[in-house]
């Protein structure tokens, strides 16, 4: 993109200037990541004898209780997108109806609670969902229940944490893809007789899909290696790849099993990631995936 | 066209936002209560967690220790992502599209991940628990969101300015800090912000780098939490809500929330 220009003419011209810039930021990423992360990899491939092994994948594999952590997780993951959906929708189309101040308005609330540490957002969602909490407190006083719900440390309250804290992606992903909808197709669909419904499945849902589609695929790999949410408000009872993998190197210390586990949730994301994008690139919207 | 009007989908949207904000809305509230757990509605009015909250142990040196963290990794982050940011856009060389692409990796890799394998490797390094194994880490996931920054920055910039420079006779140096510097100032204040942000909220990557003596404030309230559900830390939150409030509007002012879209994806 900046090809021509930097040709022909560089105020800074020195064949010492690249490295000079360049030099530190690499060696923070080599040193402090790629290292570390090739390290950790041989880690997970290493018996005590630092002897070549895939013992420590087989473990994951061979038992049944580890694939119900990667069940829980994939389940909860899938749910987590399925609610950041439902509550996106509406206010993606709000924002592309909206012009000017009220989108400014709309896109700052939308985008405030996700610059505030996510512990606190989690704290206050406990405010909320507890024994004594807001919901509770409510629905015991106007009689709807007698005993309070227990609205979290179970998948449900994992759940609404995550969705609280991954919409923000989801309703901008979609938001993006309905602004460049030409407003010209809905005025085609009026003149042609369409109803506002008909305009809505005709024109912009299916257009909206490209954005719909980038929103899951970023909610469902965020959600799936989310550790704080699942730990505040899932407690004990849900367990999860993130905290399964912490448990194993933090208590039990056994990191060669942690690396291992932390490698397998990273390749069934991928994985999942990756057929999700081939089932929905059809050829009808490869050209938009193509940009 | 749709001010002022009554429509559906506002009303939806207005309730879908409260819900995003609720935990805001509940938290401040609850830290004045007179109870000794958090309620909500809050029982009583009291300002008694807020005395409690000073007197807590470890938490002055808590805000302390992130407060110079977070100011330390905005500084160091925004200088070498500043520096290889710019080398990026200014200068052709091979493997070019190589860098730019390894430089924004480390937020295609989720933090526990990062976090697990920087523990292994200071440990060995025997830099587990210390100051500048936290600091590296903390650089380490902010750096990207600078170089996207200035990248963004850098989009528009006109070449001419710094030709203009240079003929009248300014040296390189002063023709970075007199023209080239003034116009992305404004991409490189946000780095710096939003690193502090960063750096200042995480919990997942400290988690793992943390030791008795360096605790963040996230982490002391991750840990808290997990045992009782004080007022306690509704007080201390309400003080975090504060003081993330005055980087957040800089950042609004500086450069605009909604442009920072796709910008953060890895705080959590």
């Amino acid at each position: 993109m900046h090809k021509t220009k930097s040709n022909t003419f560089n105020v800074f011209s020195s064949r010492w200037v690249i490295p000079i810039l360049l030099a530190p930021a690499l060696i923070i990423l080599i040193g402090v990541f790629f290292i570390p992360m090739m390290l950790m990899f041989i880690q997970s491939l290493i018996d005590e004898q630092s002897n070549f092994t895939i013992a420590n994948y087989l473990v994951f594999f061979q038992e049944p209780f580890y694939w119900g952590v990667l069940w829980q997780t994939i389940k909860i993951s899938s749910l987590t997108v399925l609610g950041t959906l439902i509550l996106s929708y509406p206010v993606a189309m709000f924002m592309a109806g909206s012009t000017g101040k009220i989108r400014a308005i709309v896109t700052f609330l939308v985008l405030l609670p996700h610059l505030v540490s996510v512990v606190i957002r989690n704290f206050g969602w406990t405010i909320i969902l507890n024994e004594r909490g807001l919901i509770n407190t409510f629905l015991l006083e106007i009689g709807i229940i007698n005993q309070p719900l227990r609205l979290m440390y179970n998948e449900l309250g994992t759940v609404i944490g995550l969705v609280d804290s991954f919409v923000a992606y989801m309703i901008l992903a979609i938001a993006t893809s309905l602004y460049s909808i030409n407003p010209s197709l809905y005025k085609a669909g009026a003149i042609m007789g369409a109803n506002r419904l008909r305009c809505f499945f005709s024109i912009t849902f299916p257009l909206s899909l490209p954005g719909v589609y980038s929103g899951i695929v970023l909610v469902f790999s965020l959600s799936m290696s989310a550790f704080v949410t699942p730990t505040l408000l899932g407690g004990t009872s849900v367990k999860v790849m993130p905290t399964l993998t912490y448990q194993q190197i933090m208590f039990t210390l056994n990191w060669p099993l942690g690396a291992a586990i932390s490698f397998v949730l990273l390749a069934s994301t991928i994985l999942l990631v990756s057929t999700f994008t081939k089932l929905t690139e059809t050829k009808r919207y490869k050209e938009v995936f193509k940009s | 066209m749709m001010k002022l009007r009554f429509s559906w989908l506002g009303v939806v949207t207005f309730f879908i936002l409260m819900i995003t904000i609720a935990p805001f809305l509940v938290i401040i509230p609850s830290s004045f209560t007179s109870e000794n757990f958090v309620s909500f509605p809050p029982e009583g009015l009291s300002l008694k967690w807020y005395t409690g909250m000073i007197n807590m142990p470890g938490i002055l040196d808590a805000v302390v220790f992130s407060l110079q963290l977070a100011t330390v990794t905005a500084i160091i982050s925004t200088v070498f992502g500043t520096f290889a940011g710019l080398c990026i856009t200014k200068y052709n060389f091979k493997g070019k599209q190589t860098i730019n692409t390894l430089l924004l990796s480390p937020l295609a890799l989720p933090s526990l991940i990062i976090g697990i394998a920087l523990l292994v490797y200071f440990t060995y390094l025997g830099l587990a628990g210390s100051f500048t194994g936290l600091l590296l880490a903390h650089v380490l996931i902010t750096i990207p969101y600078v170089i996207r920054f200035v990248l963004t920055g850098m989009a528009t910039f006109d070449d001419n300015y710094e030709k203009a420079a240079a003929i009248l006779g300014a040296k390189p140096i002063r023709t970075f800090w007199d023209v080239t510097f003034p116009l992305i100032r404004s991409a490189v204040v946000s780095g710096a912000v939003f690193s502090f942000l960063i750096s200042f909220d995480n919990v997942t990557i400290s988690l793992f780098l943390v030791s008795a003596e360096s605790m963040t404030l996230p982490l002391m309230i991750f840990n808290y939490i997990q045992q009782n559900l004080s007022p306690l830390i509704s007080a201390v939150s309400t003080m975090v809500i504060l003081l993330s409030l005055i980087p957040i509007i800089i950042l609004e002012k500086v450069y605009g929330l909604d442009r920072l879209f796709g910008l953060n994806s890895n705080s959590h």
